[in-house]
């Protein structure tokens, strides 16, 4: 039989072994072991003991009920063991006995143990099967055109969702255990011959020196390897999207993908990358470049319009001509409160809408939604507390403030508003312009894995300006971007 | 990546670091300044263009003498560690008094037209806040933020539009109705508003191709120098001889000749875009007197930019008349052609002492 010839083989090598390590293996040893394994899961009540008789003797199998399907454990395990061994050491892997956090670590793994009581063997199966969610499409990055799937929950799962749109050897995926207590498992993914060396050693020495208990989902592990963590601003690039996650794997960047987690997370990125939907390369380059101009310029504008609001008003009512100033005086009569009380007042109410509506039931979100949006904002002009005018400007910069395909970012750009809108009501224009200027000397002293974030405002390459705010026709786009310092031109 | 930390500025940082520093609340009131010239003023920033190309050589040449070392360095190297460090602490006061001397200018400017009812002690703290900001990213992070400003700042020349339109060009033939005196006079106040290339002395020892500063250097002086020109031209066209030389800060009111359905008082966005040119100038100046303490102290501390920064806020913020204060300010000024003509000194010291310093 194949399964005798395996063990005595195995025997054989491990004799080898025995004259340079004089510690032998015996039937008293794996009972001992098994006990020692006992003692060790006495409170993991999934943690199933099974002895079956076979061929070989008696077989103790040990495995955790919760990670392992009965379907696989029939299949791979049971039926093998009843009737073709050999098939079991095509598929095992022999483990040395001794060697008690590996036992325990395979265990909690999903992996099966093997006890061939009469040979001394311990063996194991990787038999993890924890049911999954099906490959489903987006909610959260939905576009019109191009593919529809998205990342699940399952590291393995997504790997080969990014694997079946790269069918090429030197797309390199290196998988680590992070997570002092949780031991997640996380998955680098970049094309050697494209990606960087110097990117690709930084990451992976920011990735050593995470010491972090556990990782929930991959945004917690972008917090601590980001360059610069106190800023308001997302420097790494991260969705559920494969389509957009490949594009930025061919483009010579670094994707990280964490089990557990929806969204994988791509590395340097620049402020621009921000403003970029993948769906612009489905689409025509007029509509494109529409959208793009449309979303860069409207993250200033979000940041600027209700800012603007409270310092013509508080400071430079001579800037606004007297027809408008007309028009915004008699819509503000009824008002008593200061402007920047009434914009602060309006902006926290948008706030709660937007947070209430997230955080309740579909069915009730859209009820309480039209509440909010049309009872609270006619009812709170008709009682005079804020003018309407406001109300129009206070919704289109919410609006505007929900365009940047990245979610971080438009949280972000709602966060930065609320400096502005202060620093309107204490300098007016010459306070908004003050903030720009730390904006945008922040902006520009961000790095993104140690690549400046504002490229190509900083220039790396001309090139980067074919596919910035204006995308050009698709075959203009053949070279890669100046942030990635890709080896391939 | 660049194996030697210093070297941080590429060629088009040092464009725009030159240019961008040059550009301040000066160029508000350049025609007001050379307004003894008459008409003839609007080809004089020309002249300013040609007399900086030169007096930018010597400093180039200094400072390529002695590759690692910025002015700070070079004084202690050829005039000994005493004189050079009082040589020192004496250009570091009088950056302090020159930045005071901006903030002020520009203080006064934002207060009696953007904050009519506020006091500025305020919002002059928030500006410094801000400039430190900039200053501790490093020269860098201040060349990166000039490159922005001139973008931002640009679309202002649109603005001049309408002040073209109403404007006569015939004011613009030269006609040479000025005397030797006058084009002096008009000299003294009006090279100041292009001051700032003589940083390059500084800020040299982290310029990556030091072979071409100069080239580039000279780049940034003339688009400065340019812009100079149409504020200058456009100013001449607009402005009758009499405004010209009693209408203070006349730039400004060029924007107001502009007439949109939607803004009136373009000159309010202006002069408050303005603050990031000021803002630039400021923090180039700054980060140089942070340099200057760090050199004379011989060691490298952030904390040296927040003591300048408060010497800044109490020079500022002092219980002085306003006469008292622009005699002060008018000094520090003026003492900035002695930081022109001084690499041309440090150049004759440097070839009498060349044998003994280099052994």
């Amino acid at each position: 039989m194949k399964f005798k010839k395996f063990i005595r083989a195995i025997k054989s090598s491990e004799n080898d072994k025995a004259s340079s390590n004089t510690k032998q293996v015996n039937g008293a040893d794996i009972e001992e072991t098994i006990e020692l394994i006992k003692k060790n899961t006495t409170q993991i009540n999934d943690v199933v003991f099974k002895k079956i008789p076979t061929n070989e003797g008696i077989v103790t199998i040990v495995y955790s009920n919760s990670l392992v399907e009965k379907m696989t454990m029939q299949v791979m395990v049971l039926i093998p063991l009843a009737n073709h061994l050999n098939q079991i050491h095509q598929v095992s892997e022999k483990i040395d006995p001794a060697d008690k956090t590996e036992i325990i670590s395979k265990l909690m793994g999903g992996q099966t143990l093997l006890y061939f009581h009469d040979n001394s063997l311990l063996l194991s199966i990787d038999t993890y099967s924890a049911s999954t969610r099906a490959i489903t499409n987006t909610e959260t990055e939905s576009t019109v055109i191009g593919p529809q799937d998205a990342f699940t929950e399952s590291l393995q799962v997504n790997i080969s969702l990014v694997k079946r749109r790269i069918k090429n050897p030197m797309l390199k995926n290196e998988n680590r255990i992070i997570g002092t207590e949780s031991n997640t498992e996380i998955s680098l993914l970049y094309v050697e011959d494209i990606v960087n060396k110097e990117n690709l050693e930084m990451l992976k020495n920011r990735l050593d020196k995470v010491n972090y208990p556990s990782f929930p989902d991959v945004s917690i592990l972008k917090q601590l390897i980001e360059d610069n963590p106190l800023s308001p601003f997302p420097q790494y690039y991260m969705s559920v999207r494969p389509d957009s996650i490949v594009h930025y794997i061919l483009d010579g960047r670094i994707a990280i993908l964490m089990d557990n987690s929806q969204a994988a997370i791509v590395c340097p990125t620049s402020f621009m990358d921000m403003f970029i939907s993948v769906e612009d390369y489905y689409n025509r380059w007029t509509t494109a470049t529409l959208l793009r101009m449309l979303r860069f310029f409207g993250f200033f504008l979000t940041i600027m319009i209700t800012p603007m609001y409270v310092s013509a008003l508080t400071f430079h009512p001579e800037i606004l001509p007297y027809e408008l100033l007309l028009n915004l005086q008699e819509s503000r009569s009824k008002v008593p409160f200061p402007p920047l009380i009434e914009v602060l007042f309006i902006e926290l109410i948008i706030e709660v809408l937007r947070e209430a509506g997230s955080r309740m039931p579909a069915k009730v979100g859209q009820t309480i939604g039209i509440v909010g949006g049309i009872v609270i904002g006619t009812a709170a002009v008709e009682a005079g507390l804020i003018s309407n005018i406001l109300i129009v400007l206070v919704a289109t910069s919410a609006l505007l403030s929900f365009l940047p395909p990245i979610f971080l970012m438009s949280n972000t750009s709602r966060f930065v508003r609320y400096i502005f809108i202060l620093s309107a009501g204490l300098f007016g224009l010459f306070g908004q312009m003050l903030a720009l200027a730390w904006l945008l000397a922040h902006l520009l002293n961000l790095s993104s894995l140690g690549t400046p974030f504002m490229t190509p405002v900083i220039p790396r390459k001309a090139g980067d300006l074919l596919d910035g705010i204006i995308r050009f026709p698709t075959a203009f786009l053949k070279g890669r971007s100046g942030i990635s310092r890709s080896k391939k031109k | 990546m660049n194996v030697d930390k210093r070297k941080q500025l590429n060629g088009y940082h040092v464009v725009f670091l030159v240019q961008n520093v040059m550009i301040g609340t000066g160029m508000l009131s350049l025609p007001q300044d050379l307004s003894s010239m008459g008409y003839s003023l609007a080809l004089y920033p020309l002249l300013f263009g040609v007399v900086a190309s030169l007096n930018l050589w010597p400093m180039i040449w200094i400072n390529s003498q002695y590759k690692n070392e910025d002015v700070f360095g070079i004084n202690e190297k050829l005039l000994g560690k005493w004189i050079g460090k009082s040589i020192n602490l004496f250009i570091v006061l009088h950056l302090t008094f020159f930045i005071a001397g901006i903030i002020d200018d520009y203080m006064n400017l934002i207060q009696t037209t953007a904050l009519p009812e506020q006091s500025t002690t305020i919002p002059i703290l928030f500006f410094l806040l801000v400039a430190i900001y900039i200053v501790s990213g490093g020269i860098k992070s201040i060349a990166r933020f000039c490159i922005m400003a001139f973008f931002l700042t640009m679309p202002l020349l649109y603005f001049l539009r309408w002040a073209i339109e109403k404007g006569d060009i015939s004011h613009l033939f030269p006609i040479f109705n000025f005397n030797g005196s006058q084009a002096l006079e008009a000299f003294r106040k009006g090279y100041l508003s292009i001051l700032g290339y003589e940083l390059i002395m500084v800020y040299f020892p982290y310029i990556a191709n030091q072979k071409k500063a100069y080239k580039h250097a000279l780049i940034g002086v003339w688009i400065s120098i340019v812009l100079c020109f149409i504020v200058t031209a456009v100013s001449v066209m607009y402005y009758s001889e009499w405004q010209l030389e009693h209408v203070t800060y006349s730039v400004l009111h060029l924007f107001k000749a502009g007439e949109l359905t939607y803004i009136e008082r373009i000159d309010i966005i202006g002069i408050t875009i303005w603050v990031f040119l000021v803002l630039t100038t400021i923090t180039g100046y700054l980060w140089c007197a942070k340099k200057g303490i760090d050199s004379f102290r011989s060691k490298n501390k952030a904390s040296h930019v927040y003591v300048i920064t408060i010497a800044i806020y109490l020079i500022v913020l002092m219980p002085l008349s306003k006469e008292v204060k622009e005699k002060l300010f008018e000094v520090a000024f003026h003492t900035s052609y002695f930081m022109l003509c001084w690499p041309i000194l440090l150049i004759v010291i440097h070839l009498l002492r060349k044998k003994q310093v280099q052994t």
